[in-house]
């Protein structure tokens, strides 16, 4: 690794400060949120700050009065990595298929389109009712999981249409030529030109499924995931304990996020187990800067 | 001896064909299931409902298209429409070419690949808190007293506090850009990683311009990623019902709020059938979209 | 961890001292939530699946419902509107729930609904419930009925499952609901940015808050603080408040049009945490609040006050339902969860967020007498008022807005209410927010 960047050239400084800008944008409410979670017990929603203390991040660990949000965020946490895991396999097999192409593929695919379109509510709705007909008790892990996937496949998918949208096959079928098994170029040709997008897609699962509102909110049965829990907290109080349960989710997602890609790292380090995955990336964007020299 | 071995060379390889011909089948079968039981089903129970018969409180199975001829005898459901098409096409405007920017920053300017998934990532971190508390947090930045409006008084751009900022359409559309550019970049980063660098260092010694490249090079291959992106977005403005009752101070419409407030006080077959139609008008947009540019049929 | 351990401990201690509820055998199960090992432990315990709003489901509540009655209760708390899609698509996911009062007409007449009413002789407390509950429909004999839905009017249930009709007040051995909390809600504002008392619901129209006006985003609700404003200031007479004609409705939309036109209203709020936020970030100098809100706001040493006005309190009411299909032990369970939300504890906890209880004298024994005489009698209070977290929420001498109990409750003008014409008004609603 040279440089983070390429050579510098004005549109490029450009670009570089519309993406630190809306970077800045991005996380100007997440700061706010994260700087009134520190007040003191008298705390409210807005500036200025009122004290400076650690009580409603103790509050959201070991509630004493308020919402218990620690099972929500566990079922929530656990949901979002589900659906992220189904997210990516299903998402890769349906690329596939659409990359050899099948009958009814149009059909299925603007089935995936209604899905991301359906009103929120209507998928809520309908996958409620059909459990209340069949007299049987919707929860998060199963109402809410199909809820939830009706929601992150379609991008999903999409995301992968884009993919192999302008993949070139010359590469497959040289790889054919030079005898590849079809798993073998699935595993080493295919695999590790769309990781990228797998990551993204993983990315969108999980982050699709954990702030899910109106899509559980009629599926959840009789255990709330955070996001319920955190609107119901809205509509019956006003306290920077959410900001605190903000705060805390976050931190924590991302530090399960710097863990694996650590974890990634090692591995790569230790076994090359993903070098063809993230290697040949890499070694292809430097071919690149190379070039541009 | 010899024809017993072609008969079985020629069975394996018709297992093997049978495979390959039936593999996308199998390959799709996951996806098909899942939607099938959760969103085909679901919106057949609902499009049941919407023709149940609602008397002003309850819901009762029946058969009757008064739900139907109530939206489309309202003269607010046309304004809903139109209101939802407008802060559509701005957000989308300004997702696509803030999108665009930070997908080509991403692809093009930045180097290593794991540079390029962690600025990826750094978009994507804020979107693990809360989005209603996330929205509701623009109340302090954009407000009469908040942030924004006391910087504009103390440099002395305005005298007043500007109204506008909060409670309007115009903080509904930062939100939806704040929240859905995202949705844009996701599948441009993907595509535009996918265009080949030779192609655009053999532009360069053609001596094409940069603007020529991206007129002729990057855009036209980018273009199923700007589809996509779109339907996205579409579909994100279209069903949102929180940010715009939240930001506008509930005092703007679009039929994804007309569906929610029929739906949050009871009215099943009103929101159900206002779901129907929305979702129509959907589906109706996007195959117009894939007249365009289809893109099946750019793999 | 070490807190799952504490829990499994104070379970095993409570079992033992709770034998005899335990025998309870089987009936609850661990029910798929993630629980780990406590379900384990409590697996001879009856689960009671409570939904209800945040004004009763927080920890407390819970903690101290569990200890005295030896059950588990799961708590979900959802908003109004939540509750009652829960009621409404999903009666499987509950055992007990908390609608409010105008919602029963929507409830109670469908038959998605899966509910039972519920038996008057098997609650203990019945003979100290409030006058209001019973056939006089008032608790003291010069209090107003006020307009629209009294709870009265929905609360007898004629004893069948399902009722579009109501027995009248008083008039059958069955209720509908149980009521658990009650209050008075009004108009807050701001007295540093207003520099007088506001006396009048007609001050909400007052062209000099132009642009500072916040209301409920809330139809039915909306429009009646409408109503009591218009009204005030003269412009309609209504027949009834809490039960409009269409006509009325066209009338006050016209009204409402017109201000919303001329930027009258700042913004309509849907949660509570909203109208907080309104009045901490000085959106609104005046607007349709809760009590607790208003409390909250009061506590951030902001100037707030739940004004008491000459035209009285729009009333409301909320209370438990029962799932229909509870029986045996876990039936018993619930009246027993019913007799103790009338026994004092959760009225005392009710109480000190400003609400009342329907049971006043059992609320008392569970408060101190300062607290009681400030929340409940409205008289100042020596001590002064500490917030549930500790911080002051009234200093000695500081008297409740709107006084006493009387002075709010017997002073209700119009009830939360489920229109005749009420499919008619979400549908003018909506056309107000596109407009």
């Amino acid at each position: 690794m040279i440089s983070f960047w390429q050579n510098s050239t004005t549109p490029m400084k450009i670009r570089g400060a519309i993406f630190l800008l809306f970077v800045i944008f991005l996380y100007g409410p997440l700061i706010t949120i994260g700087f009134l979670a520190f007040q003191g017990p008298e705390g409210g929603l807005t500036f200025p700050m009122k004290g400076f203390s650690l009580y409603w991040f103790k509050q959201v660990i070991l509630p004493d009065y308020l919402f218990d949000f620690r099972l929500p965020w566990l079922r929530s946490f656990i949901l979002g990595i589900i659906v992220m895991i189904i997210t990516i396999i299903i998402s890769f097999m349906a690329g596939l298929a659409y990359r050899r192409g099948f009958k009814g593929s149009n059909l299925v695919f603007y089935g995936v389109i209604g899905s991301l379109i359906a009103p929120p509510f209507l998928i809520s709705l309908g996958i409620g009712l059909g459990f209340a007909n069949l007299e049987l008790l919707s929860s998060w892990y199963s109402g809410g999981l199909g809820a939830h996937l009706t929601w992150s496949l379609p991008f999903g998918v999409l995301i992968m249409l884009a993919i192999f949208a302008r993949f070139d096959p010359s590469i497959e079928e040289a790889a054919t030529d030079l005898g590849a098994t079809s798993w073998q170029r699935l595993r080493f040709v295919i695999f590790p030109i769309v990781l990228p997008g797998l990551i993204a897609i993983g990315l969108f699962g999980f982050t699709l499924s954990y702030d899910e509102f109106a899509r559980t909110s009629l599926v959840a049965g009789d255990a709330n995931t955070l996001p319920v829990d955190m609107v119901s907290a809205t509509a019956n109080a006003a306290r920077p304990d959410l900001y605190a349960v903000g705060t805390l989710t976050t931190i924590f997602s991302l530090l399960i996020i710097v863990l694996a890609f650590g974890v990634v790292y090692i591995l790569e380090r230790k076994r090359g187990i993903f070098s063809a995955a993230t290697g040949s990336s890499t070694d292809e964007n430097e071919n690149y800067t190379k070039s541009m020299h | 001896m010899s024809i017993q071995t072609q008969n079985q060379e020629s069975e394996t390889s018709k297992i093997s064909e049978i495979f390959k011909k039936y593999s996308a089948y199998f390959q799709a079968s996951p996806l098909v299931i899942v939607l099938f039981i959760f969103a085909v089903v679901p919106v057949a129970i609902i499009l049941m409902y919407s023709v149940f018969i609602f008397d002003g409180f309850v819901t009762r199975p029946g058969f009757t298209f008064t739900s139907y001829i109530d939206f489309f005898s309202e003269w607010s459901s046309l304004l809903n429409l139109w209101h939802t098409a407008r802060i559509f096409i701005i957000t989308w405007v300004i997702t696509l070419v803030l999108g665009f920017i930070i997908s080509y920053f991403l692809v093009f300017d930045l180097i290593s690949f794991r540079v390029k998934v962690f600025f990826f990532l750094l978009t994507v971190v804020p979107f693990w808190t809360s989005g209603v508390v996330r929205m509701t947090s623009w109340i302090p930045f954009l407000g009469s007293k908040g942030i924004l409006n006391s910087f504009l008084i103390n440099i002395g751009i305005v005298d007043e506090p500007v109204q506008f900022f909060l409670f309007s359409e115009f903080a509904v559309i930062v939100s939806y850009i704040h929240m859905f550019t995202l949705f844009m970049v996701a599948p441009l980063f993907n595509v535009m990683a996918r265009i080949n660098p030779n192609l655009i260092e053999a532009a360069k010694d053609q001596g094409a311009s940069g603007f020529q490249i991206l007129r002729f090079i990057i855009i036209p291959m980018s273009k199923p990623g700007i589809i996509i992106g779109t339907i996205f977005i579409v579909a994100l403005v279209a069903t949102d019902f929180t940010a715009i009752r939240i930001l506008s101070g509930a005092q703007s419409g679009s039929l994804a709020n007309s569906v929610s407030v029929a739906f949050f006080n009871g009215f099943y077959p009103i929101a159900a059938a206002q779901s129907v139609i929305l979702l129509a008008l959907l589906l109706l947009f996007v195959g117009g979209l894939m007249r365009v540019v289809d893109i099946r049929k750019q793999m | 961890m070490s807190e799952i351990t504490k829990k499994v401990n104070s379970k095993v201690s409570r079992r033992s001292v709770l034998k005899g509820t335990a025998a309870a055998a089987g009936a609850a199960v661990g029910t798929g939530a993630i629980s780990g090992f406590p379900t384990l432990w409590a697996q001879e315990k009856v689960v009671l699946r409570s939904v209800g709003s945040g004004v009763s489901h927080i920890e407390p509540w819970q903690k101290q419902a569990e200890k005295d009655l030896g059950i588990k209760i799961e708590m979900t708390a959802l908003g109004f509107d939540g509750i009652q899609n829960k009621i409404l698509t999903q009666p499987k996911s509950f055992d007990i729930a908390e609608p409010a009062g105008n919602q029963m007409r929507r409830i109670w007449g469908s038959p998605a609904a899966k509910l039972q009413p519920i038996e008057i002789k098997r609650l203990k407390h019945w003979d100290e419930c409030i006058g209001m509950y019973k056939s006089s429909m008032k608790t003291w004999s010069d209090a107003k009925i006020g307009d629209g839905q009294h709870p009265a009017k929905v609360l007898y249930n004629p004893g069948k499952k399902k009722a579009n009709k109501f027995a009248k007040a008083g008039g059958s051995d069955y209720l509908t609901f149980m009521p658990t909390v009650h209050n008075a809600d009004t108009l807050g504002y701001r007295r540093d940015l207003v520099g007088y008392e506001i006396e009048t619901w007609a001050e909400m129209l007052n062209p000099k808050w132009k642009g500072k006006v916040c209301l409920q985003a809330f139809p039915d609700i909306c429009m009646m603080d409408l109503a009591m404003a218009i009204e005030a200031r003269g412009d309609i007479k209504y027949g009834n408040k809490g039960n409009m004609t269409k006509e009325e409705i066209d009338k006050t939309f016209v009204i409402l049009n017109d201000l919303k036109k001329q930027g009258h209203f700042r913004a309509f709020w849907t949660t509570f945490m909203e109208s907080v936020n309104f009045m901490t970030n000085g959106e609104a100098v005046i607007q349709s609040m809760w009590s607790p809100a208003v409390t909250l706001v009061q506590t951030q040493g902001i100037d707030v006050v739940y004004a008491d006005l000459k035209e009285g309190y729009r009333g409301w009411t909320i209370g438990n339902v029962l799932a229909g299909h509870l029986k045996g032990k876990k039936l018993d369970a619930a009246y027993e969860l019913l007799n103790w939300q009338w026994a004092g504890f959760p009225g005392a906890l009710f109480g000190r967020q400003g609400y009342y209880a329907p049971t006043p004298e059992r609320t008392k024994k569970f408060m101190s007498a300062d607290e009681y005489a400030y929340w409940i009698d409205g008289k100042p209070t020596k001590d002064g008022i500490t917030s549930p977290f500790g911080g002051p929420l009234a200093k000695p001498g500081d008297v409740r807005d709107g006084g006493s109990y009387k002075n709010r409750m017997g002073n209700i003008a119009v009830w939360n209410s489920e229109y005749d014409e009420f499919a008619y008004l979400v549908k003018k609603w909506s056309a107000f927010q596109a407009a």
